[in-house]
């Protein structure tokens, strides 16, 4: 039977990463590369021995596709394409393919000159990993190679992210990545429509969650940020360039509007510039899809948030600043942040993942001392907020694009099996397809019932049409005879004489003969019409002849009388027919061999 | 009230409240219902939260039962397949200290299972895993496991048989109370004369209500391991002790009699206590009015009140009234309209006077009268007070919305 075949890579119910092999068709495809951000070991990295004990993965693997640009999903890439070894095709959105070699980057530099690591990536190899990459459209259907073709969708989430579909032949996989069903204020919700895969795979670390209300976030923001600027107080927001940062503005801009509030709102300028040139992007991409919740404005026509300078951060009064990189380990929010530290009126808020060795990191912990550069402490005394606006579907969110796909199977990675078996129910019930949920480094076969599709010549079609009546009965099943003739890659049914043709060959004629002995004391052509009179009788609408040569025929048998050497009232009878009438030989055989009744004339 | 009308008359109160953010960019025709209700949780100018998470349930609820400090259970109500939750609140309401570094606010599902029939009513038997359902449409109960680690299923474990003394009695489900001791016993009944207390794990009726009375009951109160007060919908009181066979203790509502005509009907708390004989029992009728009763004195009124509430054709399931486990005197009303209101009893008399609510949620619809479109005005089906924490509740509405929020009493704070 046909199979699928999916591994989710990696050691234990850790769920900090997602690497997903994939065996479909012959084909072994590798869904994200991510990088698990708790550990400082090779435990960090997906355990790639499952494809190769050692050498490259080039000759594995058809193909690598990346969901987006968080680490979690992309952050081991440049480890496994340089480091391991794999030159074939990476694939990603385009924004993705921006924005991922600055994560990575930045992502490098942390690991490598903060916690100064020594088996990791180096720039060169983000580089040259990156040139292995082919960016996808939204749904438009790529070839990987003659067999294997890919398609992107919608995933929300975050700028980029898709869900991949996965053909091969007629079997299909669909990769959720992460996706959100809600839309946002800058993206819209995921979307798929009806593809009917095989299998359906998403990740079921949120499955379980109900999600707080976006505003109910938003709400939790605005009275922090509007409590520090009543009481005097500066609020550093640190931010990676784009998403969150356009929503946060959004959100701010219109509330100050609301509010009256005078304090000033800066942006930094390094932000202006890379949130411009992805805004690009932006824009491309979340035309697809977004309709009405995406709200069409130039980026920096805020009314109330100017440029930043840096001879601003010292200025008194109160202010909010938005400032690069997100997770205070450089640049220019990290001045901010040790200029603001030391006083208690004043907020960060962290609105998102911090890795681990950078201040973000660190203060999220709980940390209030600080050690700088030059053994220089530094004492925090400011407020630290940490708030979550990431969009993830919660179990809702699965369900709902179970109902769009509607997959054949599903396959829950990341989660311990016991802690999903109600969601496994959940599914099962509702939608009736099987649920597997795989642990980390197990694989599960799923079955598929490929549907092959196979061209019937007209000719045949007709024929079969016309026996039996112009309807067909669906209690009387027929048996079509035809010939499937397999040639390249397609599949045709075809009558036997037109298939015989195309092969140049001839038909065998099959004949069967048999004899049966009679008791009859007539002469033989008495007998012989005495037996045709009793087919006759017996054997109504079908063709019966009695010929001059001495024959006679039922379809297409031919019956021939001779009388016995021994005795002349012993008749011998020759039965002789061609194998498609091998029934009705049949029949007349055991009847002839019944004797003749003696009414006959 | 226009939207922009609404707007000016917020924006001229200068009481430094939350008010709306960003919706003046979106026209009116892009709001959903839901992101008007929201608008209102957010324009709230005399309304202040410590903590506020609101939460969409697939299915609406009308069961909020703790069953831990930190999880309840909501079920589903529709006449067929249902689920019962077990929802684990977010990290983030608990962490008083280090608040701000929790970004936790979502409600984990723990535990979940399936049910053929409708949950009106689910207890959760204190010191166990065990949980006890009614669908209101028969006398019996379902018992259930909750689950522990080993698994996320809540399964069902047998069934509790409650007897119905009178056939072709209105329907109306059963009440439930849990004894507060162990071995786990269940007090359950439809009716007065139904009321009984069984055994969980045997399934052994140990005590039933002498009474003849079909009075159809609202609910179930333990005042004691043996004492219990069942709460009628016609206002009937009655106090019985399960060591005794002796009749129970009958207490009409006290007079003047709430206004005749239509039928009124009575829903009943009785606070809780170390001592019993300190407990005073609220009852509330579907006219609005609420009465303040010793329970030394059941017929007899303290103080009553006229609460400001929508008075509107209610079902016997429809409102809750519930003291607050660890403020002094005050008390939760919610299910006649979208809006759950706290009132401060302490400041009512003996005499009928009206009386304005402390602190009101709005969160669910912004008002009752909210009928356009043809769409039923939502309503809360049910609310609880969070067992120590004195301003925290719960609270769920027909719309399938969950609200968890702490309160913030405006009295005690400075006006700004």
């Amino acid at each position: 039977m046909p199979e699928i075949k999916v591994t989710p890579l990696g050691a234990g119910q850790d769920v900090g990463r997602s690497c997903i092999l994939v065996s479909i068709g012959g084909k072994n495809i590798m869904l994200d590369c991510g990088m698990h951000m708790g550990y400082n070991d090779d435990r960090r990295f997906p355990d790639f021995s499952y494809i190769t004990q050692n050498g490259r993965l080039t000759d594995f693997l058809d193909c690598v596709i990346i969901s987006h640009f968080h680490l979690d999903h992309c952050g081991a890439l440049p480890y496994m394409s340089e480091m391991v070894g794999y030159d074939g095709p990476i694939y990603m959105t385009h924004p993705t393919k921006a924005i991922c070699p600055i994560l990575l980057e930045d992502f490098r530099k942390i690991t490598v000159d903060k916690k100064g690591e020594t088996n990791f990536f180096t720039s060169q190899m983000i580089k040259d990993c990156m040139k292995k990459v082919i960016p996808l459209n939204l749904h438009q259907t790529v070839q990987v190679d003659d067999e294997l073709e890919i398609k992107a969708y919608y995933a929300g989430h975050v700028l980029g992210a898709a869900m991949v579909h996965i053909k091969v032949g007629s079997e299909s996989v669909v990769y959720t990545g992460d996706y959100n069903m809600t839309p946002d204020r800058h993206l819209g919700a995921a979307w798929i429509d009806k593809c009917r895969p095989d299998i359906l795979i998403s990740e079921s670390t949120y499955a379980t969650t109900i999600r707080d209300s976006k505003r109910c976030r938003e709400r939790d923001f605005l009275k922090k940020v509007h409590e520090t600027i009543e009481r005097g107080g500066k609020v550093l927001i640190p931010v990676f360039a784009l998403g969150r940062a356009q929503e946060l503005c959004i959100l701010l801009e219109t509330f100050w509007e609301r509010m009256n509030l005078k304090a000033p709102i800066y942006f930094s300028t390094g932000l202006t510039e890379k949130a411009n040139h992805y805004y690009k992007l932006f824009i491309t991409w979340t035309n697809q899809k977004i309709r009405k919740t995406f709200v069409q404005r130039n980026m920096f026509e805020f009314k109330h948030i100017k440029a930043f300078d840096r001879s601003y951060a010292d200025n008194p009064g109160p202010m909010v600043v938005f400032a690069t990189p997100g997770m205070l380990h450089a640049g220019q929010s990290l001045q901010i942040f040790k200029k603001w530290a030391g006083n208690e009126k004043n907020m960060v808020i962290m609105p998102g993942y911090c890795v681990q060795g950078t201040i973000g990191h660190k203060i999220l912990n709980g940390q209030r001392k600080l050690e700088m550069e030059g053994r220089a402490t530094l004492d925090v005394k400011l407020q630290v907020e940490y708030m979550s606006f990431s969009a993830h579907a919660d179990a809702k969110g699965i369900m709902q694009l179970i109902r769009m796909a509607e997959p054949r199977n599903m396959v829950l990675v990341h989660g311990e099996a016991v802690k999903m078996e109600f969601l496994k129910g959940k599914i099962e019930q509702e939608f009736s397809i099987d649920c597997y949920m795989p642990a980390n480094g197990e694989t599960i076969t799923v079955t598929t019932n490929p549907s092959v599709p196979v061209d019937i010549s007209l000719n045949l079609l007709k024929r079969e049409m016309a026996l039996g009546g112009p309807l067909p009965d669906p209690k009387k099943p027929r048996t079509m005879h035809g010939t499937l003739i397999m040639k390249e890659n397609s599949l045709k049914l075809v009558s036997s004489e037109q298939a015989l043709k195309e092969l140049g060959l001839n038909e065998h004629q099959l004949r069967f003969t048999c004899r049966v002995q009679l008791q009859d004391p007539h002469s033989d052509p008495d007998t012989l019409h005495r037996i045709y009179t009793h087919l006759k009788s017996v054997l109504k609408g079908y063709t019966i002849q009695h010929l001059p040569d001495g024959t006679v025929m039922v379809e297409s048998i031919v019956i021939k009388v001779s009388s016995s050497a021994e005795d002349t009232n012993t008749k011998v009878l020759l039965l002789s027919w061609s194998y498609q009438d091998e029934d009705l030989g049949s029949f007349l055989s055991t009847l002839l061999k019944k004797g003749l009744p003696s009414g006959l004339c | 009230m226009t939207e922009e009308e609404e707007e000016e008359d917020n924006n001229s109160r200068s009481d430094g409240a939350l008010h709306a953010v960003g919706w003046r960019r979106r026209k009116r025709r892009l709001l959903s219902p839901a992101a008007r209700v929201h608008l209102s949780v957010l324009r709230g100018t005399h309304q202040w939260y410590k903590d506020l998470h609101v939460y969409q349930l697939e299915h609406p609820t009308q069961v909020i039962e703790w069953t831990s400090g930190r999880t309840v259970c909501v079920a589903g109500f529709s006449p067929s397949k249902n689920e019962i939750l077990e929802l684990r609140l977010p990290r983030k309401l608990f962490a008083d200290e280090n608040k701000g570094l929790c970004a936790e606010r979502d409600f984990k599902v723990v535990h979940g299972g399936f049910t053929d029939r409708p949950v009106r009513c689910l207890r959760h038997v204190p010191g166990t895993r065990c949980a006890v359902t009614g669908d209101g449409l028969s006398s019996n109960l379902q018992v259930w496991d909750l689950g522990g680690d080993d698994s996320d299923v809540i399964r069902r474990t047998g069934s509790i048989e409650g007897r119905r003394r009178r056939t072709g009695v209105s329907e109306g489900g059963s009440s439930i109370a849990a004894r507060p001791s162990s071995p786990p016993q269940i007090l359950h009944g439809a009716q007065i004369s139904d009321v009984q207390l069984t055994e969980l794990s045997s399934g052994q009726t140990l005590y039933q209500l002498e009474s003849d009375s079909a009075d159809p009951l609202s609910s179930l109160h333990f005042l004691s391991d043996a004492v219990f007060l069942a709460g009628c919908s016609n206002g009937n009181i009655y106090v019985a002790d399960t060591r005794t066979s002796a009749a129970p203790q009958l207490s009409p509502p006290p007079p003047p009699p709430v206004s005749s005509g239509e039928s009124v009907l009575w829903w009943t708390d009785a606070s809780a206590g170390p001592d019993p004989s300190g407990c005073r029992v609220v009852r509330l009728s579907s006219s609005g009015q609420a009465l303040v009763s010793d329970l030394r004195n059941l017929g007899g009124a303290v103080s009553r009140a006229q609460l400001d509430v929508q008075t509107r054709r209610c079902g016997p399931d429809d409102v809750r009234v519930s003291w607050a486990p660890a403020l002094d005197d005050c008390i939760a009303v919610s299910g006649f309209s979208g809006a759950v209101q706290i009132y401060d009893a302490s400041v009512w008399t003996s005499e009928l006077q009206e009386a304005r609510p402390l602190f009101e949620h709005r969160g669910h619809a912004v008002s009752p009268e909210q009928s356009d479109d043809g769409v039923p005005p939502i309503l809360v089906t049910s609310h609880v007070w969070h067992p120590e924490r004195p301003r925290t509740l719960l609270s769920a509405a027909s719309d399938g919305s969950v609200h968890v929020w702490d309160w913030v009493d405006q009295s005690a704070a400075d006006k700004r």
